[in-house]
């Protein structure tokens, strides 16, 4: 019989910074640009800060007695019949986020690069190695992202420094033009992509890691080496691309990879630089589906979680296609409705689980 | 871990008959043995029985396998000692029943390796493994002893893993040579061989080799599970045992490692790996094995450090290329044509006009056509050989692009990831990355690059899931060993390869003292 998988601290870290690095990188500098537009990174800057102070957040309840994994905490918190509650609304943002970050891959697919294959083509490709790789399991997920880290920095790497000679550093000026009131949207809109959905991570920290102790570490400098990749990207999309055109891109990383040109020879292969953001978005995608596929098994006290996956893939394939139906509708709900959606899980939830323990404790 | 099936009681009649004879013990009667022996074999021409002694005196026999044992042997230490020897001669006239068997093998036999044995399994097993039977009358025993000589190849060159610098010899068929072959490099007491006979009807004799104190104890107990597992009638190469062994079937990757190098074994015995020889095959298996050692090469350790490195970086690069090359080609020629350089890309399509098929076809094409011109390569007759690689080169090297059926560079990507597939020290991993081709140059044509990377993150996910008797994969990389990354890309100085592999090894960690000053002074 396999014993409990575990993985390692240094697993743990990769897989923080590849998954907070996630779909942000991919979308952020736009949004960024257009709230805050020149200084969109010291939004970015700000967050960093503000999420470093979330994780510890994360952390005190991830410590909590027992140190248990995130849903069996929630159900040992709030009582079994509040915890089911909480657990199925979890499962449900999990879902729809999953779905959502699938929509984007197709998406950003049929919009920028294959435009006659139908969406559905690419998201069910997308979907079938997500469960796939959930089926196997957290161990070779994180042996897995071992593997891929180096070739996501090598291409991060080649990114930056092929973009370098048109980095137009002018184009960061004036510094702290825009209103107090923009950049804090903008930290706030920042914070709720890039550190909020760490809380996510939770089903696996500290439980499921080896080195409790050195998984604390692990997760602020994983969540401090994302953002300090993020806030690169952002800088060189504003310096590079100008602050009015990359709000105007839908996916203004693709745009700055666009921009790479080696002696008129090594050009256009921003395809390539797009494997850098499938990397992350795949283990994106793989956290928020192992957090519907645990909240499912503690919601239904399952002794084995894979055969909700298969089933749930099929779900989330579905739900992808119909989440928004077109380009509009997401930035719309991006704009009004995520922040307030994703704060309910993973802001105000984390505090009512420690508030909660502090009461019942003291009684 | 495996799941096997409850061994299944032998119920037919004929296993039990099979069962009885073999724990039947022998007979006080030299005759009724002798025809049990005949009778059992089926008056097989092969097999020689030698009665010896007068009327009234002492009778004996001398039971042998034409041709498995050694004929001056049996005549000049057996027969010769036995018939020639005073006591018995003496003792033959006054007390025949004093001659026992163990009186012949502990005073009159002058062969070095005998045994005493009781019933007929031992007696036909050492019978047809060339040992001779030595049969006295009124005495329910017998002795074996060991004549075996038989005719083999001989040690000669290695074919499969050649080098140009390093021991060339290779191991040959037979199991005792090999062996011999691995303790002439490792003279340690430590080095211990167990063996066991597999294969109900073949009764092929295998041997588990480690060092003890080196090995992990738990993984050598766990090869003698598995092998204990086995229960199948014949077992003729080391494949047989591979398939039978191997942690997971449904892998296009080898999680076995195979040798014919006796050099390679023992450097795989140092770091705490397992063999496991076969009588009949120069292969032999190590276990556990890494996705690295197939790409290792048992010269990257005789050449100097750097150029060790360089050469192992560029296997990785035709890993890479081997993998991924027609497929990269065809995604790129299929949908991202802006990637190419304008220059190339008009003498591309200029090449492609006159062509009928889209790259994946063609790819396919091509493809399929090296395959058989690989597999002909290999099984044809010796003599037929030049004329078959000079139609496959003229036909699909050049007629084929001046027809117009294939565009020239589709010839180039397809022989340069051909070439490329043969740098593999290892002939199992080549295999694998022509298996995988294929999937991918489907992905390619049908997604493009978003395709590939589909496959690959399949492929990585596949890999990273793989354990080898309990040992990831993927080490020394996922999971990430610091330590261990002396010699799994790069090949450091020997004198910094302090400790083995950390993966294999928990309790005798050291390779060699003092590090610091190992390491040469100028």
């Amino acid at each position: 019989m396999r014993t409990k998988e575990k993985i390692s601290a240094r697993q743990f870290t990769i897989l923080v910074i590849l998954y907070t690095i996630g779909t942000p990188i991919l979308i952020i500098p736009a949004a960024l640009a257009s709230i805050a537009k020149q200084d969109g990174w010291i939004a970015s800057a700000l967050g960093l800060l503000i999420g470093l102070a979330l994780t510890k957040l994360y952390v005190s309840v991830g410590r909590l007695p027992g140190q248990r994994p995130l849903f069996a905490t929630i159900e040992h918190v709030l009582g079994k019949w509040l915890g089911k509650v909480v657990i199925a609304a979890l499962v449900f943002f999990c879902l729809v986020t999953a779905s959502e970050v699938l929509f984007y891959v197709g998406n950003f697919m049929t919009t920028q690069i294959m435009q006659s294959t139908p969406v559905q083509a690419f998201n069910i490709m997308f979907a079938l190695v997500v469960v796939m790789a959930i089926y196997m399991g957290i161990e070779t997920l994180a042996r897995s992202a071992e593997l891929l880290f180096p070739v996501f920095v090598l291409l991060i790497v080649i990114l930056a420094l092929f973009v370098t000679p048109q980095i137009h550093i002018e184009r960061l000026q004036p510094v702290m033009e825009t209103s107090m009131k923009s950049l804090v949207w903008a930290t706030m809109y920042y914070t709720s992509v890039f550190s909020m959905t760490s809380f996510l991570l939770l089903s696996v920290f500290p439980s499921d890691i080896d080195q409790p102790q050195a998984a604390v570490k692990g997760f602020y400098q994983g969540i401090t080496i994302a953002g300090i990749a993020l806030l690169l990207i952002i800088v060189l999309c504003i310096t590079v691309l100008g602050p009015d055109m990359t709000a105007r891109q839908t996916y203004p990383s693709y745009a700055l990879a666009k921009k790479i040109n080696v002696g008129h020879f090594l050009q256009r292969i921003e395809i390539v630089m797009a494997i850098m953001w499938f990397i992350t978005i795949f283990y994106r995608l793989c956290f928020y589906f192992y957090g519907a596929v645990l909240g499912l098994q503690q919601l239904f006290n399952l002794k084995e979680y894979r055969p909700v996956v298969l089933p749930l893939g099929m779900l989330f394939v579905a739900l992808s296609l119909v989440v928004h139906p077109n380009v509009m509708h997401s930035s719309e709900y991006e704009e009004n409705a995520w922040v307030p959606f994703i704060a309910t899980f993973c802001f105000f939830l984390p505090l009512v689980l420690l508030g909660v323990h502090a009461i019942r404790k003291k009684k | 871990m495996k799941e096997k099936k409850e061994k299944q009681p032998q119920t037919s009649s004929q296993n039990l008959k099979e069962q009885a004879l073999k724990e039947k013990s022998i007979m006080a009667s030299l005759p009724d043995n002798l025809e049990l022996i005949r009778q059992q074999l089926g008056n097989s021409s092969d097999i020689v029985i030698r009665q010896v002694g007068l009327p009234g005196e002492i009778a004996w026999a001398v039971v042998y396998t034409d041709g498995l044992a050694d004929k001056q042997l049996v005549s000049e230490f057996i027969l010769e000692s036995a018939m020639l020897h005073d006591r018995v001669k003496e003792e033959s006239k006054h007390d025949p029943a004093s001659i026992s068997p163990q009186l012949l093998a502990s005073n009159v036999l002058a062969i070095g390796e005998t045994k005493e044995i009781s019933n007929f399994g031992q007696l036909f097993t050492s019978l047809l493994s060339g040992e001779s039977v030595v049969l006295v009358d009124g005495h329910a025993a017998a002795i074996t002893a060991g004549t075996r000589g038989w005719r083999d190849r001989g040690i000669s060159e290695t074919l499969t893993e050649t080098v140009v610098r390093g021991p060339k010899e290779a191991f040959t068929e037979t199991l005792r040579t090999n062996t011999a072959m691995i303790r002439r490099k490792i003279k340690d007491p430590n080095l211990w061989l167990e063996t066991r006979q597999i294969g109900r009807v073949t009764g092929t004799e295998v041997s588990v080799m480690f060092i003890k104190g080196i090995a992990e104890d738990k993984v050598v107990e766990e090869v003698r599970i598995r092998l204990e597992r086995i229960d199948i009638d014949g077992i003729l190469e080391s494949g047989y045992i591979e398939e039978l062994i191997q942690d997971e079937t449904y892998t296009p990757f080898p999680t076995i490692y195979n040798s014919e190098r006796p050099d390679v074994v023992a450097a795989e015995l140092l770091e705490g790996k397992i063999a496991i020889l076969v009588d009949g095959t120069p292969m032999v298996l190590i276990v556990p094995a890494l996705f690295v050692s197939f790409l290792h090469s048992a010269e990257d350790y005789y050449h100097r450090f750097d150029i060790s490195t360089l050469i192992r970086i560029l296997r990785y690069i035709g890993v890479f290329i081997a993998l991924f090359g027609p497929s990269l080609y065809v995604a790129i020629t299929t949908y991202h044509q802006e990637m190419i350089p304008t220059q190339l890309l008009y003498s591309l399509a200029a090449q492609r006009e006159g062509i009928p098929f889209p790259a994946f076809i063609e790819a396919i094409m091509m493809e399929v056509a090296f395959e058989i011109l690989r597999e002909a390569g290999l099984r044809m007759p010796r003599s037929i050989g030049p004329a078959v690689s000079i139609v496959g080169t003229l036909v699909i090297g050049q007629a084929a692009v001046e027809a117009g059926i294939i565009s020239a560079a589709m010839v180039i990507v397809v022989s340069t990831t051909a070439i490329a597939s043969f740098v593999f020290p290892s002939y199992s991993l080549a295999n694998t990355m022509r298996m995988l081709r294929f999937p991918l140059m489907g992905l390619a044509a049908t997604f493009g690059l978003y395709g590939i990377i589909i496959g690959t993150f399949a492929i990585v996910l596949h890999v990273s899931s793989l354990r080898s008797f309990g040992v990831p994969y993927m080490g020394p990389f996922a999971p990430l060993i610091i330590s261990d990354q002396k010699d799994a890309i790069f090949r450091m100085p020997h004198w910094a390869q302090v400790t083995r592999p950390k993966l294999m090894n928990r309790n005798n960690k050291r390779r060699q003292q003092k590090p610091a000053s190992a390491k040469p002074k100028p």
